[in-house]
């Protein structure tokens, strides 16, 4: 009797580090690693399949069982030119997704795209449910700003905040739901029209908003900045910080680049949550897919499909881009809450951002407290 | 008039790029001839071990069809003006060869399906169907007429294969496995960026895989295909995915 696949997460490497790692895990301890060059050359042709299975413990005490599928999309072919050979690949996963019998898939990364857009790419999905996951990461990466902010003591009504890439779905909603905190915020995209859009319906609520297609161009200094637009590669040049900036960095790939100097900022990577019932993995691919410096730790994207599986509430709970509401967001924090799901202790490329003891149950040999990296 | 010198012009431009890369179809035709008489040597061996006469007529006539194959890719050498060489003993058509023989010699009717079927099918149909890609006129149709001729009569396998699937999958999927280590490591070693045992004994000059772009194709393409291809086929046979990953995962390079 094949167990039953109660949630799927499809999601894609985000480098070839990560690829070559998932690549040494199953080769196993005692073949050596794939050399670069063939991995690139073998990575891209695999089709679209489970990688690994999962057991999500909830608080409160039941578990639910899925399995993690990787699209194989090649990390360096992620540009808007290869957009159709992805569709191709995420719907194989989705496909796959269907085959496995899973009750609720969660759509990270670039595969959200299948339930995003104007058309709805998925195969025949049968009793298979599909989410973006975008409610959870919003929570997360709205829950970290306020944690910082409280944690610097900074007053957010006196705030300017800039969301990078703020008509998506995850900027949108970041948007709708910390534009009543805040005084004043300013929106950032390429494309003017959804920009206008998005800044009418929250200036209606009286909020003072500004948009640019340009950071260069923008005269009004930022407190605090949301990362989260998809960009092709990790290169954002912010020009208009004020002094001690919070920036939340929740694009993937990484919308900061490493090499970005941001003196006197804080940066943290936003959007992310923790599993105090925790999570295992068969193989144990965990640290490869999970690169946080925390235990039980994943995107909220594909933290989502979990929460939903661990409520028993198999239903699309984000689809379509630029409907998640301060409602939905409450909504899904609690059902989280409710199973130990939390915000992330916050981190960036340096290390933790936070002094914490990280304790989860079934998982004591992955205790560890986090060296702190720069002071909050 | 002009119809004529449009003509002329016409077929010395073709002849060029063909000559020019001819000794390189030289060596992937050699390959392909080669492959197809080692089909043709495992169905004759496999119509001695079948007890069903239909299945030794079946056999039979698959090794009629792998034969006309071979003939096909030779004549489309001599269009080129090559003479194309074979050679069934030639390295690793060689152990391919012998590691069927060695279900053969178990009467392993179900062992020699998945080795011919699902693995060095699986290899030539995925090769073929981009060599047909990119080879130049009626080599080209041929490649991708044969990788369709190949892909048709595998359905009749691949049932047989899923009922045997059915009765004991641990079982089936054991096996397949035991056949993977043992045919996939070899034809894994064949497409390998480099031969690490040295010559492939066919090719007649160095590797032909470092010349393959010279013609629009790379090695490394052709395994990833080629594996791609293998990979869908088990999915067919109902393997679970998150396994045949692992196997093709450890595969050498
Ligand atoms: N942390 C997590 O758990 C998590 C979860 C889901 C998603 N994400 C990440 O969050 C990001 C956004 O996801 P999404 O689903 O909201 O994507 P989306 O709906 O496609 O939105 C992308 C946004 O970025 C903008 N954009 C694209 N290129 C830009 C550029 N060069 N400069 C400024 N803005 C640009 C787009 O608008 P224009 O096209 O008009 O510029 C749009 O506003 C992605 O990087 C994704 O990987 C993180
Ligand atoms: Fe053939």
């Amino acid at each position: 009797m094949p167990i039953p696949i109660d949630f799927a997460l499809i999601a894609h490497q985000e480098s070839w580090r990560a690829a070559a790692d998932v690549l040494a895990v199953l080769r196993g301890p005692y073949l050596a690693p794939i050399p670069d060059d063939d991995l690139k050359e073998i990575f891209p042709w695999f089709p679209p399949r489970a990688v690994c299975h999962i057991d999500h413990r909830s608080v409160l005490g039941h578990s639910v069982h899925g399995i993690y599928i990787d699209s194989f999309i090649p990390p360096d072919r992620l540009a808007h030119k290869y957009r159709h050979e992805n569709i191709e690949r995420v719907r194989d996963a989705a496909a796959c997704a269907i085959k496995a019998g899973a009750r609720i898939v969660s759509l990270g990364g670039f595969s959200s795209i299948l339930i995003e857009g104007d058309s709805d790419l998925l195969p025949e999905k049968g009793e298979t449910v599909f989410t973006t996951g975008n409610t959870l990461t919003v929570a997360f990466v709205v829950k970290g700003i306020k944690k910082i902010c409280a944690l610097q003591g900074r007053d957010m009504g006196e705030a300017t905040l800039l969301i990078v890439g703020a008509t998506g779905d995850v900027g949108s909603g970041c948007a709708r739901c910390l534009a009543p905190l805040v005084k004043r915020v300013v929106l950032n995209a390429r494309s003017i029209d959804r920009l206008r859009s998005l800044a009418e319906e929250l200036s209606a609520g009286g909020k003072a908003v500004d948009i640019a297609t340009d950071l260069q161009q923008l005269s009004v200094q930022a407190d605090i900045v949301i990362c989260v637009a998809s960009l092709e590669s990790p290169s954002l040049l912010l020009g208009r910080l004020g002094p001690n900036a919070i920036i939340c960095d929740a694009g993937y790939p990484k919308n900061l680049s490493p090499v970005d100097v941001l003196e006197d900022c804080t940066v943290f990577f936003g959007g992310l949550g923790q599993s105090l019932g925790g999570m295992s993995f068969e193989p144990d691919v965990h640290r490869v897919l999970h690169r946080h410096p925390f235990p039980n730790v994943g995107q909220g994207c594909v933290m989502e499909g979990m929460v939903l599986a661990l409520e028993g509430r198999f239903e699309p709970f984000s689809q379509g881009r630029g409907f998640i509401t301060p409602e939905r967001v409450q909504e899904i924090e609690a059902i989280a809450a409710r199973h130990g799901i939390h915000l992330a202790p916050l981190y960036n490329a340096q290390g933790p951002l936070e002094e914490v003891a990280c304790e989860t149950e079934g998982s004591a040999d992955e205790r560890q407290i986090a060296a702190p990296g720069r002071a909050v | 008039m002009e119809a004529v010198t449009t003509l002329k012009c016409a077929t010395a431009d073709n002849a060029n790029p063909i000559s020019s890369t001819a000794s390189i179809w030289q060596d992937v035709l050699a390959q392909a001839v080669t492959g197809e008489l080692i089909a043709v040597l495992n169905y004759t061996s496999l119509a001695e071990i079948c007890e069903d006469p239909d299945e030794v007529a079946d056999a039979l006539e698959h090794a009629e069809s792998e034969r006309g194959h071979a003939a096909a890719f030779t004549a489309e050498g001599g269009k080129l003006g090559i003479v194309v060489p074979n050679n069934v003993n030639a390295k690793y058509w060689k152990r391919l060869r012998t590691a069927f023989l060695r279900q053969i010699d178990a009467r392993g009717f179900i062992g020699c399906l998945i080795i011919q079927e699902v693995m060095l099918e699986s290899f030539a149909v995925a090769s073929y169907k981009r060599v047909g890609q990119v080879a130049p006129g009626s080599l080209g149709n041929t490649f991708a007429a044969i990788a369709a001729e190949e892909e048709d009569h595998i359905d009749h396998a691949m049932a047989i294969l899923r009922a045997e699937r059915a009765l004991d999958v641990q079982r089936f999927d054991d096996k397949v496995y035991a056949l993977h280590i043992e045919v996939m490591t070899i034809l894994a070693q064949m497409f390998a960026r480099e031969d690490a045992d040295g010559h492939c004994e066919l090719c007649h000059g160095s590797c032909v895989k470092q010349s393959l772009p010279v013609v629009g194709l790379t090695s490394s393409e052709l395994r990833g295909v080629a594996l791609q291809h293998y990979l869908r086929t088990l999915d067919m046979l109902g393997l679970p995915g998150e396994l045949t990953l692992v196997w093709v995962a450890q595969l050498p390079v």
